[in-house]
């Protein structure tokens, strides 16, 4: 191991975390706009979170040790995530960091404790939401896998970082049709990971249209703020490799401060424009009923294996 | 490994022999009191178990280590027919399987076994669990064919025994029947295989097959692979699984899922990888094989609320899993992809070692969930995480290394086989392509449910209040049923976090990730995140009642239930589940407002005993009628067809000649 990579290791989490809180409320507003709504300041997120720092936390006396070790879990299990999307810089490649199954896992880490921090407490909503996004992730995982095999299919290899450094070097690249095909289902993929409309409404706490929402319910204090934190890194992570694949303008690949510095204010502002049209998407549509959804997942595969099948004949 | 290398590899075939000596006497002892319900007896004979699997993991972990061959002749009754054994590489990691597995379930049995109130039967329990293990340990290590299909036999009969443990229950006959029916198929179509090879090589020498016509070598693959599949239970051949393995004693329950269909894995790579030459649509073959049953294992084990039917199910998926693998070795190296192929295979071993370890220890430890509660319905437990707090620590780590979660074991043998689907663009015909392709969303599918399916059992089992009393009582368990599956827990860490050590001390150069490097990551930002919390945030703790809209002092019947988790995904996968869904409702007045009575039912046909078995035994249930009418029990009658027999066969064997 190298030290610039213990330093891309460092930035790369230290920035994603920084970031992250912006977009959630950047969605809020714009959602806000479109309703002729003022909507929060732009830094809401990140008041929340110093708030929630300095509440108390309050367990259910039926909770375990799962609870407890949760909110830790998913932190740590998406900034490990964190290592494998370079957002401003990619380094050169360290042994299996990069690899897109990993990273698919990683994030499956904080799915399964959260699912199981909301059947712990006993409360129904909790239950139900565990059922809800263990099922919606399970039909979702196909096109997920397929959505990276066709980057893989098309880069020849299955590093993130090998890929982001081909589409760095040659961002005429991006007139390949199948990245356009493949950018599709990922932006879907986005939708469904980060639990948005139509497939979820971070903003109600309905049960019928609840899910991400409803497994937190009976997380408090800084272990909210740790979940709410992490969901909003996780967010950053895939907005990062949609954003690197399709526009990796400005992304830095030898190791400079001035690129670097360049690279990270390119990549806040791509972000926000990738999170303002998340934003107009959730507003334009409805939330779709849960057994529904499947047909939208659908959609998001068949677009997926097209794009394999331009790659592959 | 130490005892090993001191002695060097001279001692090496001693220290074998001894091992299974060792076995042997451990397995006859119990059967000396058979009669006198003595305890030290059965815990000297268990203490025996445990010392013979270490003496036996160190000589297979040497051999495997080193690569050497070890080969003992231990018996012979003609110069064709011995029995000899070896340990090559391949065997040596089945027997380092073997031992590992029994060792853990050795010290659980001695708390388990006592928990029985027949005398004799607690004995054989222990007795027969020793012939058990030592067949499946002579089967992988037989040398010839003709030592293979003894030991087989003498495995599945003595597992047989096993699974009537509790036969004056009706459920348990009827498994043990089915199972005892579908081995013998097995062995049937197995000896017909040994046959036809013997007729080729002229030796029973396990090793290698002469040059023959390859449709005879086709033949001979297609009675291997669906003799061996029979009995490692893959679908449509799998039926008999779910009945058999939960109906036996936790122990061996364990010891059937987690090693008997790694046995038969064994056999099928044995003669694939060395017999065989293969062919690339065996490979093909191989492959829908596992898909298939990867993909409906896990769909039905998300459905299942018996705790040990779904670990069964869960079995079958894992199968499926391993033969995903060796299918794509066999595609990649028919398509001149060497490396790829080396990916598929280690895949299909780690994940085939690792399943081992995992599953017996998930079914060790939902043993001593039954043991404490009483029950296998999931739906009656619940809250046990405070009541069994070791088992469910155990049970947590398998289920995630199950689940296939970073940076445990079973993440690392499905990670690999990812990775060769992922690398399939360098095949060059597109359509194995784009069988490929498909097969990798298949594949997909199946460890995302796998992770839905054991957020379901570990939270039914485990979390929340109890929804009855039994599960209310329940305490933890005995020390020795505490001990066992913590040794296979923390095994399921370190070979995850291992891994790439473990592929570069054997020799293999595999790109898998550097695990270690992220377990220690993790650890980083754990102690980073914990600090940061201590210095930023207030550090109030309260502990109040969960919320529940008002309703003070809930209880176990308002959480969500395994039911009602699973229900989304049975709903969407109806096509596959084949429920049906019927009701009917009154009412009392003509506008359909008051409601009056209903009735509503869910089910679930059982697609493949439906359409496959009840056929086939419907059609063999006809046909002996037909012939029963031959036995009129007259006998004149019988040698009327004696006599008939004679002349048919004469004329026959004239005519011919």
């Amino acid at each position: 191991m190298n030290w610039p990579f213990l330093i891309y290791i460092f930035v790369n989490a230290a920035f994603a975390l920084l970031i992250s809180p912006f977009y959630m409320s950047l969605i809020k507003k714009i959602k806000a706009w479109t309703q002729r709504r003022k909507g929060p300041p732009l830094f809401q997120t990140y008041y929340n979170i110093a708030k929630l720092m300095k509440k108390e936390v309050v367990y259910s006396s039926n909770s375990s040790w799962i609870m407890r070790t949760t909110p830790y879990a998913n932190m740590i299990a998406v900034l490990a995530a964190a290592m494998f999307v370079p957002l401003a810089f990619v380094p050169q490649g360290f042994d299996g960091v990069g690899n897109i199954i990993l990273f698919v896992y990683l994030l499956a880490v904080a799915r399964f404790f959260m699912a199981l921090s909301g059947l712990d407490a006993g409360s129904t909503f909790g239950g139900m939401g565990s059922s809800r996004e263990m099922s919606l992730s399970a039909i979702i995982e196909p096109t997920t896998i397929v959505v990276f095999a066709a980057l893989a299919f098309t880069f020849k290899t299955t590093n993130l970082h090998e890929i982001f450094t081909e589409t760095a070097k040659f961002p005429a690249f991006v007139m390949n049709p199948s990245l356009f095909l493949i950018s599709i289902p990922l932006f879907l993929v986005i939708i469904v990971e980060t639990a948005r409309v139509p497939v979820d409404n971070p903003e109600t706490h309905l049960e019928l249209t609840m899910i991400h929402e409803a497994m937190i319910l009976e997380q408090s204090g800084r272990n909210l703020a740790l979940m709410e934190l992490s969901s909003a890194v996780k967010q950053t992570l895939l907005t990062g490799v949609l954003v690197n694949v399709l526009m990796p303008w400005g992304l830095a690949t030898e190791f400079t401060l001035q690129a670097i510095l360049f690279s990270m204010l390119a990549f806040f502002a791509k972000a926000a424009a990738i999170s303002i049209i998340i934003g107009l998407f959730e507003s334009a549509l409805a939330k779709i009923r849960l057994f529904l959804l499947p047909h939208i997942f659908m959609l998001a595969f068949f677009l997926s294996v097209l794009a394999i099948l331009l790659e592959v004949f | 490994m130490t005892l090993g290398l001191f002695w060097g590899w001279i001692m090496l075939e001693n220290l074998f022999f001894a091992g299974l000596v060792a076995w042997f006497a451990g397995a006859t002892l119990p059967l000396i009191s058979i009669s006198s319900d003595s305890k030290t007896f059965r815990r000297i004979s268990l203490g025996i178990y445990a010392i013979a699997s270490l003496l036996l993991a160190d000589v297979s972990l040497f051999a495997a280590y080193k690569n050497i061959t070890i080969a003992i002749t231990i018996y012979k009754i003609l110069p064709q027919i011995q029995f000899s054994f070896m340990l090559d590489r391949l065997s040596a990691l089945f027997v380092l399987m073997i031992s590992v597995v029994s060792l853990c379930a050795s010290i659980y049995s001695v708390g388990y076994v006592e928990h029985g109130h027949h005398k004799v039967r607690k004995n054989l329990l222990v007795s027969l669990m020793g012939f058990f293990i030592l067949s499946m340990i002579l089967v992988v290590s037989s040398a010839n064919t003709f030592a293979f299909i003894f030991f087989w036999e003498t495995m599945s009969l003595s597992s047989f025994f096993l699974v009537m443990y509790e036969y004056e229950k009706k459920e348990t006959r009827k498994a043990g029947i089915f199972y005892f029916a579908m081995t013998q198929l097995s062995t049937v179509f197995l000896i017909t295989a040994f046959v036809v090879l013997y007729a080729i090589n002229g030796s029973f020498d396990i090793r290698h097959t002469a040059f023959a016509d390859p449709s005879l070598l086709t033949a001979v693959f297609l009675l291997l692979f669906v003799g061996f599949s029979i009995k490692a239970g893959v679908i449509p051949f799998h039926k008999w699984l779910p009945y058999a393995h939960p109906a036996s004693p936790s122990n061996i329950s364990a010891l059937m899922s987690g090693l008997m269909i790694k046995v038969a894995i064994y056999g099928m790579m044995r003669f694939l990888l060395f017999a065989l030459a293969p062919e690339l649509w065996w490979g093909i073959l191989v492959l829908s094989a596992g898909i298939i049953s990867a993909i409906l294992g896990v769909i039905y084990a998300m459905k299942e609320n018996d705790l040990k039917r779904l670990l069964a199910y869960s079995s079958i998926e894992n199968i499926g899993v391993v033969l995903v693998g060796l299918g794509l070795y066999l595609i990649f190296s028919q398509s001149g992809l060497p490396s790829l192929a080396i990916l598929g295979l280690a895949g299909a071993l780690f994940h085939a070692f690792n399943h081992a370890i995992f599953k017996s220890l998930l079914f060790l430890t939902s043993g001593s969930v039954v043991y404490s509660t009483g029950t296998r319905n999931i739906e009656e437990m619940g809250g046990l995480v405070h009541r069994m707090p070791f088992t469910a620590i155990s049970f947590f780590i398998g289920a995630l290394s199950i689940s296939a979660l970073p940076p445990l074991s079973g993440f690392v043998g499905e990670f690999l086989i990812f990775q060769s689907f992922l690398d399939s663009h360098a095949l060059a015909d597109p359509m194995l392509r784009l069988l490929m392709v498909t097969c990798l969303s298949s594949f997909a599918l199946t460890s995302a449910l796998a992770a839905a399916c054991f957020v379901k059992a570990f939270g039914a089992v485990f979390l929340a209040v109890p929804r009855t009393e039994n599960a209310q009582k329940a305490h933890e368990v005995p020390k020795s049923m505490i001990a066992g599956p913590i040794i296979l827990a923390a095994l399921c860490v370190v070979l995850g976090i291992f891994s790439r050590q473990i592929f570069k001390s054997l020799g293999f150069s595999i790109d898998s990730p550097d695990l270690f490097f992220i377990g220690v990551f993790l650890i980083a930002s754990y102690a980073l995140t914990f600090a940061v919390l201590r210095a930023a945030s207030s550090g109030k703790v309260r502990i109040s009642e969960t919320w529940g809209c008002g309703i003070i002092s809930q209880n176990g019947r308002m959480e969500y239930t395994a039911s009602g988790f699973a229900q989304p995904l049975v709903r969407m996968l109806k096509a596959i589940y084949r429920t049906e869904e019927r009701s009917e409702r009154k009412f009392f007045d003509s506008q359909s407002s008051i409601f009056k009575e209903g009735k509503a039912e869910m089910r679930l046909m059982q697609f493949f005993e439906e359409y496959i078995y009840m056929p086939i035994a419907r059609a063999v249930n006809t046909a002996s009628k037909a012939v029963a009418h031959l036995q009129t029990g007259s006998l004149d009658d019988y040698i009327a067809y004696t006599f008939v027999a004679v002349v048919v066969l004469l004329l026959v064997v004239g005519w011919i000649i």
